[in-house]
């Protein structure tokens, strides 16, 4: 037994290197840390670091969900509060409103099984039939202190016709350390739409688990899209369903380590019905000693014919030390598909360098134009300017452009 | 297609029987079904071999009986029962032949239905044959032509009594005798297998050839071949297989191993028709195979395979690039039909400088069946300049039938540069209307887009080996499209 699994237990035991999914994500390191979950709110204690402010992107109008370890902050916090939309934490839910978890994720996986265990708050979301939310919803989740592990899950679910753009942004500071382990749970009812970004920039050495779970039903539009600026361990899991005819899904992503950080994205996209379409497209830069992994997961089912499936993961390993492990896959029963994915590990084009170093233009800025060009089709289709640019600043801010 | 009409052409397809499945009549000496050291000792004494192969026979059967039957592939089947198989079984007639008119007339009656009469062979094509049937070789042509030149090809048994400080220096160093389950079992009992040696600057001048044929009810094959090419030689190296019709499942767990050194060439060729078992899936061979070579400094091997057959296949090929400015390269086409099930590919392991690979996996699935590809590109720190393309294209042919992708590509080196890439479709409606117009009927067509679609691969194989190939995948194939 281990420090950590003494505080947390589970059935499931931790995963090792020999499961497949865990590979090269291992945990090991995890388990040496003596983490617990903070106390703080039983002490009332709120206290909010200065250096971050509760809105992460002050430019955006937007409402904000405050979390920190775990614990909802309802004075940092605006939730939206007009008709049609159901938006409040679990902590204040009266009834338990109509909660429909439909994941399983907490008996296959460990990490899954400990936030079931030890779940603290989350939001409740429940957008009504054809109400779009006028304004962004950033859930923002701060880790601040020593050895904090927290457990948030999020409820979200969009009616018929319905519209949301959710922002999922995890923060920490700077000595922080310990585990984040959240889950997100949503449903798309017919042509609903739901834009979600998912924004980790932790300081400190966290280890941050996130898995989103999201079902589709006909004829809705997701759009994800994942960017880790700053985390120590960072591991991203996605899983789709498409359980209705004709969904559209977009998942995107970036990541750019430096250091000795981990960045692990796992995608899973599952075409369970005919006509749908899904398209990924995931870019990462690997600095100093650090590890990306990617592994992308597509199913098209027995019968879910005519799906469009495309996915495509591009890598530039950019330091000796640096290294990059890719998986992308597809598991194909049905025959009228098109499906296809593209993986590439290279370098910065020598040509395109040296055209703008003839220009006057030294290396490093050369190079920072290059790195831009190269986010930029993933950032592209974040349709919210105001956050599009802050993610941009804080990737220039860390990559000294 | 209509629907009575697509269904005359699959049960026509479905229905028929599997062409070589026959069963030649030899008396056969087998020695009794289970696995322990004693049976192990059993073989070595049989086949005459020194203290030191024993030994390192025990050691692998010690490895082997920790390990544990490996799960992770793409397949799904019910586990062999090693204690049930002989591990031994050699056609009963030990005595040295002068000439073909000496063989059991009943074996060369199953070469003929085999379509490679060793006479027709000898004389027109130019190929050295080294028959395998049961574990045993008991035909071996051509050799004094390569005698001559200093290769050597032989069975490995043969190349144990004659050539024992080669075959102990190169023994398992490529596949170690505790690399996976199967090599593990394979290194502990193997009966027989083939063995050749390229001297230093010689171009082989025929293409050296094997047929393997698992005959014996009941019986496991495991072959183990090894190839040595020294500095500057060339090699072309073909394996063809056919096996008989059989109920039960037939396992095949073999090893080969290259090792080409500095600046050598080899080219392996396969061409796998071994039984896929009936349209329910019922019986069929198991195919566990491991191969491997190992690149010193700009040295090349070349993996080229066509795979119909077996139930279960399980193959990755791979290349150790070793040496500064190897290659490596992988040209594959893996057709799965009913319930057969594949899970194939390579692997490249980048170690030298400028090492260069190639992987071009062509996978067609049809009927009911899983056919997987899995590949490995690994590229170590040291490994400066290393470029890799790959292309995993897949067909399907059913609505039922499955193709999947699991590509693992793992890079620690900024210089290098990987270009993967895989795409799944189907047989495009308006290519066979377009064929059908310009009055070829439809299953025609069918097979000529085929043939189109495997052609980058078919194209690396050697001339005799690329007509049987594409006899193969048309029958493999016939009608079995909607």
């Amino acid at each position: 037994m281990s420090v950590f699994t003494e505080k947390f237990s589970a059935t499931l035991p931790p995963p090792t290197r020999r499961s497949e999914r865990w590979k090269y994500s291992p945990i090991a390191k995890l388990l040496k840390n003596d983490i617990s979950i903070s106390k703080e709110a039983a002490q009332g204690i709120n206290g909010w670091p200065e250096s971050i402010s509760p809105n992460p992107v002050i430019r955006l109008e937007a409402y904000v969900a405050v979390f920190k370890n775990g614990i909802f902050e309802s004075t940092l916090s605006d939730l939206p509060n007009s008709e049609g939309v159901e938006c409040i934490p679990f902590s204040k839910l009266e009834q338990g409103g109509d909660l429909e978890f439909s994941n399983s994720y907490h008996k296959k996986e460990w990490v899954g099984e400990l936030n079931d265990r030890y779940r603290q708050d989350g939001l409740y979301l429940k957008v009504h039939r054809n109400v779009k939310v006028d304004r962004p919803i950033i859930i923002h989740h701060l880790t601040d202190g020593m050895g904090v592990a927290s457990f948030p899950k999020h409820f979200i679910r969009v009616e018929e016709g319905g519209c949301l753009n959710i922002v999922v942004w995890s923060s920490a500071s700077d000595d922080s350390s310990g585990m984040y382990n959240g889950i997100l749970e949503a449903s798309l009812g017919p042509n609903a739409s739901l834009s979600l970004e998912k924004v980790c920039n932790e300081g400190g050495k966290v280890f941050h688990f996130s898995h989103e779970h999201i079902v589709q039903e006909r004829d809705s539009r997701l759009k994800i899209h994942t960017f880790t600026i700053k985390g120590d361990w960072v591991r991203n899991e996605l899983e789709i369903i498409s359980r209705g005819k004709g969904t559209d899904s977009v998942l995107n992503g970036a990541y750019l380590p430096v250091g000795t950080e981990h960045i692990d994205n796992h995608t899973t996209m599952d075409h369970t019905v005919s006509d749908g379409t899904s398209t990924e497209l995931y870019r990462g830069i690997m600095y100093g000693n650090s590890t990306g992994v990617f592994n992308g997961k597509v199913f098209v089912r027995k019968d879910a014919q005519r799906t469009n499936a495309f996915q495509q993961n591009t890598n530039i390993v950019a330091d000796r030390g640096a290294s990059i492990y890719a998986k992308p896959e597809l598991e194909i029963y049905a025959d009228d598909v098109k499906c296809a994915h593209g993986c590439t590990v290279g370098q910065f084009d020598l040509d395109a360098l040296f055209y703008i170093r003839s220009r006057g233009i030294d290396e490093q800025a050369a190079k920072a134009l290059l790195v831009e060009a190269f986010l930029n089709d993933v950032l592209s289709s974040v349709t919210c300017s105001e956050l599009r640019e802050e993610i941009l600043r804080l990737y220039s801010e860390r990559h000294d452009w | 297609m209509k629907g009575t009409e697509e269904e005359n052409l699959l049960s026509e397809v479905t229905e028929k029987n599997y062409q070589y499945g026959f069963t030649t009549e030899i008396e056969s000496d087998t020695i009794a079904p289970g696995l322990d050291e004693s049976v192990i000792r059993t073989i070595s004494k049989k086949k005459n071999e020194p203290d030191w192969l024993l030994d390192w026979r025990l050691e692998a059967f010690a490895a082997w009986s920790k390990m544990e039957e490996p799960e992770w592939a793409h397949v799904k089947y019910e586990k062999p029962d090693l204690q049930s198989i002989s591990f031994y079984s050699a056609p009963k007639q030990k005595k040295e032949l002068a000439s073909l008119d000496e063989v059991d007339p009943e074996l060369l009656k199953t070469m003929e239905k085999l379509g490679i009469s060793i006479e027709e062979q000898k004389k027109l094509s130019g190929v050295a044959v080294d028959f395998v049937m049961d574990s045993v070789s008991v035909a071996t042509s051509f050799k004094e032509t390569l005698g001559e030149m200093g290769v050597i090809f032989c069975s490995l048994g043969e190349a144990i009594q004659e050539h024992p400080e080669l075959v102990r220096k190169y023994l398992g160093t490529v596949v170690p005798q505790r690399d996976n389950y199967y090599a593990a079992l394979n290194s502990a009992v193997f009966t027989d297998g083939s063995f050749c040696y390229i001297p230093k600057g010689v171009r082989c001048p025929m293409e050296l050839s094997t047929y393997f044929r698992i005959n014996q009810a009941g019986t496991g094959q495991f072959e183990r071949t090894l190839i040595v090419a020294e500095e500057g030689s060339y090699v072309s190296y073909l394996e063809g297989c056919t096996a008989p019709q059989r109920d039960e499942n037939q396992l095949h767990a073999a090893v080969v191993e290259i090792i080409a050194h500095d600046e050598a060439e080899v080219k392996y060729s396969t061409v796998q028709n071994w039984y896929p078992g009936d349209k329910d899936g019922k019986g069929g061979v198991f195919n566990f195979v491991t191969k491997r070579g190992i690149c010193h400094r700009a040295a090349k091997i070349s993996w080229t395979q066509v795979e119909t057959g077996s139930a279960v296949t399980w193959k990755y090929p791979s290349c150790i690039l070793k040496g500064d400015d190897s290659i490596g390269e992988f040209f594959s086409v893996a057709v799965t039909n009913n319930k057969q099930q594949a899970d194939t590919g390579t692997k490249m392991i980048h170690l030298g400088k400028r090492t260069r690979s190639t992987i071009i996996s062509k996978g067609i699935s049809s009927g009911e069946s899983q056919n997987s590809y899995r590949g490995l590109v690994q590229i170590h720190p040291g490994a400066e300049n290393a470029r890799n393309f790959s292309v995993c294209d897949s067909l399907l042919m059913t609505d039922r039938c499955g193709a999947h992708t699991f590509p693992y590509i793992e890079v620690k080196n900024p210089t290098a540069q990987i270009e993967h890439e895989a795409t799944t479709s189907k047989i495009g409606e308006d290519q066979i209307f377009y064929c059908q117009q310009r009055g070829i009927e439809e299953e025609e067509a069918i097979g000529l887009i085929v043939k189109g679609y495997a052609k980058d691969v078919l194209n690396k194989l050697p001339m005799e080996f690329a007509v049987e190939a594409q006899k193969l995948l048309t029958i493999s194939l016939e009608g079995s499209v909607g």
